[in-house]
Protein backbone atom coordinates (compact mmCIF):
# COMPACT_ATOMS: atom_id res chain seq x y z
CA UNK A 1 0.00 0.00 0.00
CA UNK A 2 2.60 2.42 1.04
CA UNK A 3 5.45 0.50 -1.15
CA UNK A 4 7.58 3.08 -2.53
CA UNK A 5 7.47 3.54 -6.82
CA UNK A 6 9.42 0.98 -8.49
CA UNK A 7 10.70 3.52 -10.58
CA UNK A 8 12.06 5.21 -7.43
CA UNK A 9 15.06 3.25 -7.83
CA UNK A 10 16.36 4.49 -10.89
CA UNK A 11 14.85 7.54 -11.98
CA UNK A 12 16.78 10.47 -10.42
CA UNK A 13 13.74 13.04 -8.65
CA UNK A 14 13.75 16.58 -10.38
CA UNK A 15 16.10 19.28 -8.88
CA UNK A 16 18.75 16.65 -6.89
CA UNK A 17 21.99 16.34 -8.43
CA UNK A 18 23.20 13.08 -10.30
CA UNK A 19 26.62 13.17 -8.44
CA UNK A 20 27.33 15.68 -5.87
CA UNK A 21 31.13 16.18 -4.63
CA UNK A 22 32.24 16.98 -0.91
CA UNK A 23 35.79 17.32 -0.04
CA UNK A 24 37.04 16.35 3.61
CA UNK A 25 37.66 18.92 6.06
CA UNK A 26 40.12 17.40 8.11
CA UNK A 27 42.11 15.26 5.41
CA UNK A 28 43.54 17.05 2.77
CA UNK A 29 43.08 15.08 -1.11
CA UNK A 30 40.06 13.31 0.51
CA UNK A 31 36.97 13.34 -0.88
CA UNK A 32 33.06 11.29 -1.31
CA UNK A 33 31.06 11.56 -4.11
CA UNK A 34 27.67 10.75 -3.87
CA UNK A 35 25.93 8.96 -6.65
CA UNK A 36 22.31 8.86 -6.71
CA UNK A 37 20.34 6.48 -7.97
CA UNK A 38 23.19 4.00 -8.82
CA UNK A 39 24.19 0.62 -6.77
CA UNK A 40 26.94 -1.81 -6.56
CA UNK A 41 27.19 -1.95 -10.32
CA UNK A 42 28.87 1.17 -10.70
CA UNK A 43 30.06 1.20 -7.08
CA UNK A 44 32.14 -1.85 -7.19
CA UNK A 45 33.57 -1.44 -10.50
CA UNK A 46 34.57 2.11 -10.19
CA UNK A 47 36.28 0.76 -6.57
CA UNK A 48 38.49 -1.94 -8.11
CA UNK A 49 39.51 0.54 -10.62
CA UNK A 50 40.72 3.12 -8.38
CA UNK A 51 42.52 0.61 -6.23
CA UNK A 52 44.50 -0.14 -10.05
CA UNK A 53 45.83 3.69 -9.60
CA UNK A 54 48.73 4.01 -7.46
CA UNK A 55 48.29 7.39 -6.30
CA UNK A 56 44.97 6.15 -4.70
CA UNK A 57 45.54 5.20 -0.95
CA UNK A 58 42.30 4.60 -0.04
CA UNK A 59 39.40 3.93 -2.32
CA UNK A 60 35.58 2.77 -1.54
CA UNK A 61 31.71 2.30 -1.78
CA UNK A 62 28.84 2.17 0.17
CA UNK A 63 25.29 1.46 -0.62
CA UNK A 64 24.08 3.32 2.86
CA UNK A 65 20.71 1.61 3.01
CA UNK A 66 18.69 -0.51 0.32
CA UNK A 67 16.00 2.28 0.54
CA UNK A 68 17.97 5.05 0.54
CA UNK A 69 18.88 5.01 -3.70
CA UNK A 70 21.98 6.19 -3.58
CA UNK A 71 26.25 5.13 -3.15
CA UNK A 72 28.72 6.99 -1.59
CA UNK A 73 32.30 6.37 -2.82
CA UNK A 74 35.04 7.69 -0.86
CA UNK A 75 38.69 8.59 -2.28
CA UNK A 76 41.92 9.04 -0.66
CA UNK A 77 44.96 10.22 -3.20
CA UNK A 78 48.53 11.45 -2.47
CA UNK A 79 49.25 14.53 -3.61
CA UNK A 80 50.26 13.55 -6.55
CA UNK A 81 46.79 13.28 -7.73
CA UNK A 82 43.33 14.39 -6.64
CA UNK A 83 40.19 12.28 -5.64
CA UNK A 84 38.46 14.43 -8.46
CA UNK A 85 41.44 13.22 -10.92
CA UNK A 86 41.49 9.68 -9.70
CA UNK A 87 37.50 9.50 -9.84
CA UNK A 88 37.49 10.70 -13.48
CA UNK A 89 40.97 8.37 -14.85
CA UNK A 90 38.69 5.37 -13.22
CA UNK A 91 35.77 6.56 -15.20
CA UNK A 92 37.87 7.30 -18.17
CA UNK A 93 39.68 4.07 -18.32
CA UNK A 94 36.67 1.94 -17.62
CA UNK A 95 35.03 3.82 -20.38
CA UNK A 96 37.76 2.36 -22.98
CA UNK A 97 37.54 -0.86 -21.26
CA UNK A 98 34.21 -1.28 -22.25
CA UNK A 99 34.84 0.01 -25.85
CA UNK A 100 38.13 -2.62 -25.88
CA UNK A 101 35.73 -5.56 -24.78
CA UNK A 102 32.84 -4.13 -27.06
CA UNK A 103 35.52 -4.51 -30.50
CA UNK A 104 36.84 -7.94 -29.34
CA UNK A 105 33.71 -9.11 -29.42
CA UNK A 106 32.33 -8.01 -31.99
CA UNK A 107 35.48 -9.31 -34.14
CA UNK A 108 35.02 -13.12 -32.12
CA UNK A 109 31.64 -12.62 -32.68
CA UNK A 110 32.20 -12.95 -36.79
CA UNK A 111 35.13 -14.90 -36.36
CA UNK A 112 32.84 -17.89 -34.62
CA UNK A 113 29.97 -17.23 -37.55
CA UNK A 114 32.88 -17.97 -40.06
CA UNK A 115 34.21 -21.02 -38.37
CA UNK A 116 30.63 -22.45 -38.50
CA UNK B 1 46.85 17.04 -15.56
CA UNK B 2 46.37 13.62 -17.69
CA UNK B 3 47.23 10.88 -15.47
CA UNK B 4 48.31 7.70 -16.34
CA UNK B 5 45.74 5.13 -17.96
CA UNK B 6 45.38 1.77 -15.91
CA UNK B 7 42.66 0.36 -18.45
CA UNK B 8 42.94 -3.26 -18.97
CA UNK B 9 41.92 -4.74 -22.74
CA UNK B 10 40.11 -7.52 -21.85
CA UNK B 11 39.57 -11.09 -24.41
CA UNK B 12 37.30 -12.76 -25.64
CA UNK B 13 36.61 -16.58 -26.49
CA UNK B 14 33.22 -17.39 -27.25
CA UNK B 15 32.63 -21.01 -27.22
CA UNK B 16 29.07 -21.44 -28.49
CA UNK B 17 26.49 -19.25 -29.63
CA UNK B 18 22.80 -19.99 -30.53
CA UNK B 19 19.49 -17.12 -30.21
CA UNK B 20 19.11 -18.05 -26.88
CA UNK B 21 21.96 -19.39 -25.55
CA UNK B 22 25.93 -18.33 -25.42
CA UNK B 23 28.86 -19.34 -23.70
CA UNK B 24 32.05 -17.86 -23.51
CA UNK B 25 35.40 -16.84 -21.63
CA UNK B 26 36.06 -13.37 -20.61
CA UNK B 27 39.80 -13.16 -19.37
CA UNK B 28 42.17 -10.22 -18.31
CA UNK B 29 40.13 -8.30 -16.61
CA UNK B 30 38.51 -9.04 -12.81
CA UNK B 31 35.69 -9.72 -11.20
CA UNK B 32 33.86 -6.26 -10.88
CA UNK B 33 33.39 -5.84 -14.16
CA UNK B 34 32.48 -9.64 -14.80
CA UNK B 35 29.35 -9.19 -11.86
CA UNK B 36 28.56 -5.58 -13.23
CA UNK B 37 28.39 -7.21 -16.96
CA UNK B 38 25.77 -9.66 -15.79
CA UNK B 39 23.84 -7.83 -13.57
CA UNK B 40 23.01 -5.10 -16.13
CA UNK B 41 22.42 -7.99 -18.43
CA UNK B 42 19.88 -8.79 -15.78
CA UNK B 43 18.07 -5.89 -14.73
CA UNK B 44 19.29 -3.25 -17.06
CA UNK B 45 19.44 -4.28 -20.88
CA UNK B 46 15.37 -2.72 -21.60
CA UNK B 47 13.03 -4.81 -23.68
CA UNK B 48 9.22 -4.25 -24.44
CA UNK B 49 6.60 -5.89 -22.32
CA UNK B 50 2.68 -5.49 -21.88
CA UNK B 51 2.64 -3.08 -19.20
CA UNK B 52 -1.30 -1.72 -20.07
CA UNK B 53 -4.11 -3.29 -20.67
CA UNK B 54 -7.46 -2.51 -21.16
CA UNK B 55 -10.31 -5.16 -20.91
CA UNK B 56 -13.41 -5.03 -23.37
CA UNK B 57 -14.98 -8.37 -22.65
CA UNK B 58 -13.57 -11.23 -20.51
CA UNK B 59 -16.29 -14.18 -19.28
CA UNK B 60 -13.20 -16.30 -18.35
CA UNK B 61 -12.52 -18.41 -15.48
CA UNK B 62 -9.51 -16.01 -14.94
CA UNK B 63 -10.11 -12.51 -13.62
CA UNK B 64 -9.00 -9.34 -15.54
CA UNK B 65 -5.90 -8.53 -13.26
CA UNK B 66 -4.42 -12.45 -13.58
CA UNK B 67 -5.14 -12.04 -17.77
CA UNK B 68 -3.15 -8.53 -17.43
CA UNK B 69 -0.19 -10.43 -16.14
CA UNK B 70 -0.13 -12.85 -17.54
CA UNK B 71 0.18 -10.73 -20.47
CA UNK B 72 2.74 -8.68 -19.20
CA UNK B 73 5.07 -11.73 -18.96
CA UNK B 74 5.00 -12.74 -22.41
CA UNK B 75 8.45 -12.36 -24.08
CA UNK B 76 8.34 -9.67 -26.87
CA UNK B 77 11.13 -9.48 -29.59
CA UNK B 78 12.80 -6.10 -28.65
CA UNK B 79 15.70 -5.50 -30.63
CA UNK B 80 13.74 -2.17 -31.19
CA UNK B 81 13.91 -1.41 -27.36
CA UNK B 82 17.67 -0.10 -27.22
CA UNK B 83 16.48 2.57 -29.45
CA UNK B 84 13.12 3.31 -28.06
CA UNK B 85 11.75 5.75 -25.13
CA UNK B 86 10.84 4.88 -21.62
CA UNK B 87 7.13 6.34 -21.76
CA UNK B 88 8.00 8.31 -18.76
CA UNK B 89 10.10 10.79 -20.14
CA UNK B 90 8.02 10.41 -23.71
CA UNK B 91 7.76 14.32 -24.97
CA UNK B 92 5.58 13.11 -28.01
CA UNK B 93 2.87 11.65 -25.68
CA UNK B 94 1.60 11.38 -21.86
CA UNK B 95 2.79 7.93 -21.71
CA UNK B 96 -1.07 6.82 -22.83
CA UNK B 97 0.61 4.63 -25.39
CA UNK B 98 -0.73 6.77 -28.57
CA UNK B 99 2.99 7.50 -29.55
CA UNK B 100 5.23 4.99 -31.70
CA UNK B 101 8.34 6.51 -30.24
CA UNK B 102 7.46 4.79 -26.74
CA UNK B 103 4.69 2.01 -27.09
CA UNK B 104 3.30 -0.53 -29.15
CA UNK B 105 -0.23 -1.26 -29.13
CA UNK B 106 -1.80 -4.88 -29.25
CA UNK B 107 -4.92 -6.25 -29.82
CA UNK B 108 -6.64 -9.50 -28.43
CA UNK B 109 -9.81 -10.88 -29.75
CA UNK B 110 -11.16 -15.07 -28.81
CA UNK B 111 -14.40 -16.47 -28.54
CA UNK B 112 -15.20 -20.41 -28.39
CA UNK B 113 -18.26 -20.97 -29.95
CA UNK B 114 -17.91 -25.12 -30.22
CA UNK B 115 -17.64 -28.10 -27.25
CA UNK B 116 -13.80 -28.04 -27.70
CA UNK B 117 -12.11 -25.98 -25.65
CA UNK B 118 -10.53 -22.82 -27.35
CA UNK B 119 -6.69 -22.16 -25.96
CA UNK B 120 -5.94 -18.66 -26.52
CA UNK B 121 -1.97 -18.03 -26.87
CA UNK B 122 0.64 -15.47 -27.47
CA UNK B 123 -0.17 -16.02 -31.35
CA UNK B 124 -3.76 -14.53 -30.70
CA UNK B 125 -1.96 -11.05 -29.95
CA UNK B 126 -2.35 -8.75 -32.57
CA UNK B 127 0.97 -6.38 -32.80
CA UNK B 128 0.78 -2.78 -34.63
CA UNK B 129 4.31 -3.33 -35.25
CA UNK B 130 5.17 -6.04 -37.17
CA UNK B 131 9.21 -6.18 -35.40
CA UNK B 132 7.80 -5.89 -31.74
CA UNK B 133 5.93 -9.85 -31.83
CA UNK B 134 5.55 -12.56 -29.22
CA UNK B 135 8.65 -14.73 -29.67
CA UNK B 136 8.10 -17.51 -31.19
CA UNK B 137 9.46 -20.96 -29.90
CA UNK B 138 8.78 -22.99 -32.45
CA UNK B 139 12.49 -24.48 -32.71
CA UNK B 140 13.23 -25.22 -36.23
CA UNK B 141 16.13 -27.76 -35.48
CA UNK B 142 13.65 -29.65 -33.11
CA UNK B 143 13.04 -33.04 -34.67
CA UNK B 144 9.13 -32.96 -33.36
CA UNK B 145 7.22 -33.84 -36.40
CA UNK B 146 4.38 -31.77 -34.59
CA UNK B 147 4.67 -28.70 -36.52
CA UNK B 148 1.60 -26.76 -34.74
CA UNK B 149 3.16 -24.76 -32.42
CA UNK B 150 0.96 -23.35 -30.13
CA UNK B 151 2.57 -19.85 -28.32
CA UNK B 152 2.53 -19.07 -24.94
CA UNK B 153 -0.83 -20.27 -23.63
CA UNK B 154 -3.23 -17.61 -21.77
CA UNK B 155 -6.30 -18.89 -21.03
CA UNK B 156 -8.72 -21.22 -21.95
CA UNK B 157 -12.19 -20.42 -23.36
CA UNK B 158 -15.27 -22.88 -22.93
CA UNK B 159 -18.72 -22.47 -24.86
CA UNK B 160 -19.96 -19.22 -25.12
CA UNK B 161 -16.95 -17.29 -22.77
CA UNK B 162 -14.89 -14.94 -24.73
CA UNK B 163 -11.76 -12.57 -24.37
CA UNK B 164 -11.71 -9.42 -25.72
CA UNK B 165 -8.97 -7.04 -24.87
CA UNK B 166 -6.29 -3.94 -26.47
CA UNK B 167 -2.84 -3.86 -24.70
CA UNK B 168 -0.46 -1.52 -24.37
CA UNK B 169 3.52 -2.16 -24.45
CA UNK B 170 6.25 -0.29 -23.51
CA UNK B 171 9.58 -0.32 -22.26
CA UNK B 172 11.05 -1.13 -19.33
CA UNK B 173 13.92 -2.68 -17.46
CA UNK B 174 14.11 -5.88 -15.20
CA UNK B 175 14.98 -3.27 -12.21
CA UNK B 176 11.65 -1.84 -12.54
CA UNK B 177 9.49 -5.59 -13.50
CA UNK B 178 11.00 -9.07 -13.99
CA UNK B 179 8.97 -8.73 -17.31
CA UNK B 180 11.40 -6.82 -18.74
CA UNK B 181 14.60 -8.93 -17.92
CA UNK B 182 15.74 -10.54 -21.38
CA UNK B 183 18.15 -13.01 -19.20
CA UNK B 184 16.93 -15.98 -18.43
CA UNK B 185 19.83 -16.89 -16.50
CA UNK B 186 23.28 -15.31 -16.89
CA UNK B 187 25.54 -16.96 -14.68
CA UNK B 188 29.39 -17.00 -14.28
CA UNK B 189 32.24 -18.70 -12.89
CA UNK B 190 35.81 -17.97 -12.21
CA UNK B 191 38.38 -20.92 -14.39
CA UNK B 192 39.50 -23.36 -11.78
CA UNK B 193 43.28 -24.49 -12.05
CA UNK B 194 43.67 -28.13 -11.12
CA UNK B 195 47.70 -29.60 -10.11
CA UNK B 196 47.74 -33.31 -9.25
CA UNK B 197 51.07 -33.97 -7.00
CA UNK B 198 51.97 -36.95 -8.92
CA UNK B 199 54.02 -38.26 -6.72
CA UNK B 200 51.77 -38.25 -4.34
CA UNK B 201 49.34 -39.91 -6.57
CA UNK B 202 51.24 -42.98 -7.39
CA UNK B 203 51.81 -43.62 -3.88
CA UNK B 204 47.89 -44.15 -3.99
CA UNK B 205 46.56 -47.92 -4.31
CA UNK B 206 44.49 -48.58 -7.13
CA UNK B 207 41.02 -48.45 -4.90
CA UNK B 208 42.15 -45.13 -3.11
CA UNK B 209 42.33 -43.84 -7.14
CA UNK B 210 39.23 -44.90 -7.30
CA UNK B 211 37.72 -43.74 -4.00
CA UNK B 212 39.52 -40.13 -4.43
CA UNK B 213 38.01 -40.00 -7.69
CA UNK B 214 34.05 -40.81 -6.57
CA UNK B 215 34.65 -38.34 -3.85
CA UNK B 216 33.62 -35.31 -6.26
CA UNK B 217 30.45 -35.02 -6.55
CA UNK B 218 30.55 -33.84 -9.77
CA UNK B 219 32.85 -35.66 -12.55
CA UNK B 220 35.85 -33.39 -12.08
CA UNK B 221 38.67 -36.63 -12.56
CA UNK B 222 38.89 -39.90 -14.17
CA UNK B 223 40.89 -42.94 -13.83
CA UNK B 224 42.14 -44.23 -16.97
CA UNK B 225 41.39 -47.93 -17.31
CA UNK B 226 44.60 -48.92 -18.91
CA UNK B 227 47.26 -46.68 -16.96
CA UNK B 228 45.86 -46.51 -13.91
CA UNK B 229 46.61 -42.89 -13.38
CA UNK B 230 44.20 -40.43 -12.27
CA UNK B 231 43.49 -37.76 -14.72
CA UNK B 232 41.28 -34.75 -15.58
CA UNK B 233 38.36 -35.10 -16.87
CA UNK B 234 36.30 -32.07 -16.78
CA UNK B 235 38.02 -29.30 -14.57
CA UNK B 236 34.95 -26.79 -15.41
CA UNK B 237 32.99 -29.66 -13.52
CA UNK B 238 34.31 -28.37 -10.18
CA UNK B 239 31.87 -26.53 -8.30
CA UNK B 240 34.47 -25.40 -5.50
CA UNK B 241 32.93 -28.15 -2.77
CA UNK B 242 36.47 -28.81 -1.82
CA UNK B 243 35.44 -32.51 -1.33
CA UNK B 244 38.48 -34.57 -2.82
CA UNK B 245 40.50 -31.86 -1.02
CA UNK B 246 38.95 -32.90 2.21
CA UNK B 247 39.01 -36.63 0.95
CA UNK B 248 43.11 -36.49 0.29
CA UNK B 249 43.53 -35.04 3.83
CA UNK B 250 41.24 -38.14 5.32
CA UNK B 251 43.85 -40.76 3.53
CA UNK B 252 46.43 -38.92 4.70
CA UNK B 253 47.78 -37.26 1.82
CA UNK B 254 46.96 -33.36 2.19
CA UNK B 255 48.35 -31.71 -1.27
CA UNK B 256 47.49 -34.65 -3.54
CA UNK B 257 45.81 -32.42 -5.61
CA UNK B 258 45.94 -28.56 -5.83
CA UNK B 259 42.36 -26.54 -7.14
CA UNK B 260 42.62 -22.43 -7.15
CA UNK B 261 40.74 -19.96 -8.86
CA UNK B 262 42.26 -18.20 -11.42
CA UNK B 263 40.99 -14.39 -10.75
CA UNK B 264 41.18 -12.92 -14.20
CA UNK B 265 39.00 -15.79 -15.67
CA UNK B 266 35.63 -16.22 -16.35
CA UNK B 267 33.43 -18.64 -17.83
CA UNK B 268 30.15 -16.63 -18.93
CA UNK B 269 27.11 -18.72 -19.75
CA UNK B 270 23.67 -16.60 -21.15
CA UNK B 271 20.05 -17.31 -21.84
CA UNK B 272 18.03 -15.72 -23.53
CA UNK B 273 13.95 -15.41 -22.71
CA UNK B 274 14.14 -14.62 -26.59
CA UNK B 275 13.40 -10.89 -26.54
CA UNK B 276 16.77 -10.29 -27.81
CA UNK B 277 20.06 -12.28 -29.31
CA UNK B 278 21.90 -13.61 -26.42
CA UNK B 279 24.81 -12.01 -28.34
CA UNK B 280 23.51 -8.70 -28.79
CA UNK B 281 22.07 -9.13 -25.07
CA UNK B 282 25.74 -8.87 -24.18
CA UNK B 283 26.66 -5.90 -26.46
CA UNK B 284 23.26 -4.03 -25.15
CA UNK B 285 24.84 -4.64 -21.69
CA UNK B 286 28.15 -3.09 -22.76
CA UNK B 287 26.08 -0.05 -24.34
CA UNK B 288 24.40 -0.06 -20.87
CA UNK B 289 27.30 -0.39 -18.93
CA UNK B 290 28.73 2.70 -21.10
CA UNK B 291 25.58 4.85 -20.56
CA UNK B 292 25.55 4.42 -17.34
CA UNK B 293 29.13 5.67 -16.32
CA UNK B 294 28.57 8.28 -18.48
CA UNK B 295 25.88 9.51 -16.49
CA UNK B 296 27.97 9.59 -13.16
CA UNK B 297 30.60 11.86 -14.59
CA UNK B 298 30.95 15.05 -12.99
CA UNK B 299 29.58 17.92 -13.99
CA UNK B 300 31.65 20.56 -14.91
CA UNK B 301 29.92 23.18 -12.41
CA UNK B 302 30.78 20.99 -9.72
CA UNK B 303 34.91 20.68 -10.93
CA UNK B 304 34.79 24.60 -10.76
CA UNK B 305 33.43 25.05 -7.71
CA UNK B 306 35.68 22.88 -6.46
CA UNK B 307 38.45 24.65 -8.04
CA UNK B 308 37.42 27.91 -6.46
CA UNK B 309 37.66 26.10 -3.16
CA UNK B 310 40.93 25.02 -3.72
CA UNK B 311 41.99 28.35 -4.21
CA UNK B 312 40.23 29.53 -1.24
CA UNK B 313 41.97 27.06 0.77
CA UNK B 314 45.18 27.41 -0.47
CA UNK B 315 45.24 31.38 -0.13
CA UNK B 316 43.93 30.69 3.52
CA UNK B 317 46.42 28.25 3.88
CA UNK B 318 49.04 30.50 2.64
CA UNK B 319 47.87 33.60 4.58
ZN1 LIG C 1 5.38 8.39 -26.29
Amino acid sequence: MNAPDRYERFVVPEGVAKVSYERDTKIINAASFTIEREDHTIGNILRMQLHRDENVLFAGYKLPHPLKYKIIIRIHTTSQSSPMQAYNQAINDLDKELDHLKNAFEAELSRHSLRQ
Amino acid sequence: MEGVSYQRFPKIKIREVRDDYMKFELRETDASIANALRRVMIAEVPTIAIDLVEIEVNSSVLNDEFIAHRLGLVPLTSERAMGMRFSRDCDACDGDGQCEYCSVEFHLRAKCINDQTLDVTSKDLYSSDHTVVPVDFSDSSSSFENSENKGIIIVKLRRGQELILRAIARKGIGKDHAKWSPAATVTFMYEPEIYINEELMESLTLEEKREFVESSPTPVFKLDENTYQVEINDAEAYTYDEEVIKKAESMGKPGLVEIRAKEDSFIFTVESTGAVKASQLFLNAIDVLKQKLDAVRLSADTVEADEQFGELGAHMRGG
